[in-house]
């Protein structure tokens, strides 16, 4: 067998790497070999990238080979700041801290509004004809859309940010969560019933859980949104932030800095949806030992 | 006290839809305090939805539909229903699923914790109060389904085939176990299934329906001594009774 991808195929066949390292448990092997696999292509890209730059670039000039990346990105971290001629210097945490506060703001506002408004609208049959249909004509419109909304209504202010965060998180989140709330299964809600439970014990008891599963994949899109709204946000709605940064540095050339600034909006997004999904994980362990892979 | 009388009055049932199906007409029963009945009848005859209608699952469209004396509108704790799939919460375990109609009914943790320990030790399964549903056998299952049912003493308890969908095995030690629970209970029990010996092994009156529209069309008391176990499945009063019920509904079949 050659064809080794996914979770199955790779407990199939231990025998591969077991003579070599047969110092290692099975379990830190299997571990060891998704981290490499993990980081091929990443690795891959960026070697032929640098191969390709000659004098530092490609493109004639345009973009920057990746040590010149990591060396803008240094600078950005750890240069000391006001040393005049670069302005980037010493500021990414600080920046980052401004985004990942806006996105947690921005993000805990769509869960604390679309989880309660998404189990009504899945849940209660005048919920869901009042609130639905508004919730279906307003998610088309792109949060790109209302930025010159948020700028009128909230001026240039983090508020806007996180307004526009908040609305772009709020639309999967409210829509899965409506869906996990439907397809509750019919017999527990019965069950529940039976057992004495009201329409509030119902709703938080089992309605909730069983709904659990689709709330947290509505998360997971939600957080993506949420990273994609505060960029576009601090671009042109905020004076800070790795968005801000990242168009700042566009227009003065510096497209080294841009580019660590991209790859440090992928980083936290990444870290983000995992820690949702460590979340879940211990949330809805109940589910994973139902699951095929488990 | 009257403790889990069921009077059904001619009740009839029509679900509405792109085409309407009646599913019961005409139904006529009357079941005492204790007793044992056993609803048997062919697959869509509508055993399930007359169970329904007295959980309060769904309205009957005409008759009237008496609990204890009074209509049922609504599903409620003296009436504990084992389903088909045992319908236990995925993400509760074993205990937390048998206390939680004590628990949603505000019943005190002093008074249920004792009671629920021994319906567990009842059922077998002490040592699995912290597993998940999804961890048990499906007999374990059912039988958390029944624990469940019990921690909340309901006046009867609506059973739609609760072993149906068991291995041979299983299935008779669930009905042993169902009889030694009820003999000890008292509790008035209706009994769907579609196991002729199972009617005949459990029950004190088998009712046997007919498909669309279902209707009771023979009533069998079944006077095999009490109490009853598994070994009752051989002796001879028990293949003349299977013998009878057989004949009877293969005339179910030719009204039909
Ligand atoms: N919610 C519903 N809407 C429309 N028709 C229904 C509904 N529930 C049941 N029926 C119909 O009513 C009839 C009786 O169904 P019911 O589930 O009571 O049968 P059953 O005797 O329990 O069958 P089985 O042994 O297969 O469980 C069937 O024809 C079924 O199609
Ligand atoms: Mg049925």
């Amino acid at each position: 067998m050659s064809i080794s991808t996914g979770p199955i195929a790779s407990r199939q066949q231990p025998s591969v790497f077991s003579s070599a390292s047969s110092v290692l448990s099975s379990a830190a092997r299997r571990n060891l070999r998704q981290v490499l696999l993990a980081i091929v292509l990443p690795v891959t890209v960026i070697a032929l990238w640098q191969w390709a730059g000659n004098g530092g670039s490609l493109f004639g000039g345009v973009l920057p080979t990746p040590d010149r990346v990591w060396h803008a990105w240094k600078v950005w971290a750890f240069g000391s700041a006001g040393l005049g001629l670069n302005p980037y210097s010493g500021t990414w945490l600080a920046n980052l801290l401004f985004s990942a506060e806006r996105v947690g703001k921005g993000f805990l506002v769509a869960i604390l509004v679309a989880v309660p408004v998404g189990v009504a609208i899945g849940w209660n049959r005048i919920a869901s004809g009042t609130l639905d249909p508004t919730v279906q004509l307003l998610r088309p419109i792109p949060i790109t859309a209302w930025l010159p909304f948020s700028i009128a209504v909230f001026g240039i202010r983090d508020m806007g940010a996180v307004f526009l965060i908040a609305l772009g998180a709020f639309y999967p989140i409210v829509v899965n969560t409506a869906q996990g709330a439907r397809d509750i299964e019919r017999n527990l809600v019965r069950a529940a019933m039976m057992m004495g439970a009201g329409r509030w014990t119902i709703l938080r008891r089992v309605v909730l859980p069983a709904s659990l599963p689709a709330i947290f994949t509505g998360l997971r899109i939600g957080l993506g949104i949420a990273w994609t709204a505060v960029i576009v946000a601090e671009m042109i709605a905020v004076k800070s932030g790795l968005g801000y940064v990242l168009w700042d540095a566009y227009y003065v050339g510096r497209m080294d800095v841009v580019i660590a600034d991209m790859a440090t909006i992928g980083l936290l997004g990444l870290i983000s949806d995992r820690v949702i999904l460590l979340i879940e994980r211990w949330v809805l362990a109940w589910r994973r030992l139902q699951s095929f892979h488990s | 006290m009257t403790m889990g009388t069921i009077t059904f009055e001619n009740v009839s049932k029509t679900f509405s839809g792109q085409s309407e199906v009646r599913a019961l007409e005409g139904i006529d029963l009357a079941i005492g305090e204790g007793e044992f009945v056993a609803l048997l009848g062919p697959s869509g005859c509508g055993k399930s939805t007359l169970l329904n209608l007295l959980a309060g699952f769904e309205r009957a469209t005409e008759g009237s539909l008496l609990f204890d004396g009074k209509t049922v509108t609504r599903p409620g704790p003296d009436r504990g229903v084992v389903f088909q799939e045992a319908a236990l919460f995925p993400w509760l375990n074993v205990w937390q699923n048998v206390i939680f109609g004590p628990q949603v009914q505000g019943v005190a943790r002093v008074d249920y914790e004792s009671k629920a320990r021994n319906l567990l030790k009842i059922v077998g399964l002490e040592s699995f109060s912290d597993a998940l549903p999804v961890q048990l056998s499906g007999g374990m299952r059912q039988r958390v389904g029944i624990a469940r049912v019990l921690a909340m003493s309901p006046k009867a308890l609506l059973m739609d085939e609760p072993f149906g969908a068991l291995d041979a095995q299983t299935r008779l030690s669930m009905q042993q176990l169902l009889l030694d629970v009820w003999q000890s209970l008292g509790t008035t029990v209706l009994f769907v299934t579609h196991d002729i010996d199972e009617a005949i092994l459990l029950s004190d009156r088998i009712c046997v329906m007919s498909a669309r529209p279902g209707r009771i069309i023979r009533t069998i008391p079944i006077t095999l001594p009490r109490p009853r176990s598994i070994a009752s499945l051989t002796s001879t009063e028990f293949v003349a009774y299977k013998a009878r019920i057989m004949s009877d509904m293969k005339v179910g079949a030719a009204h039909a």
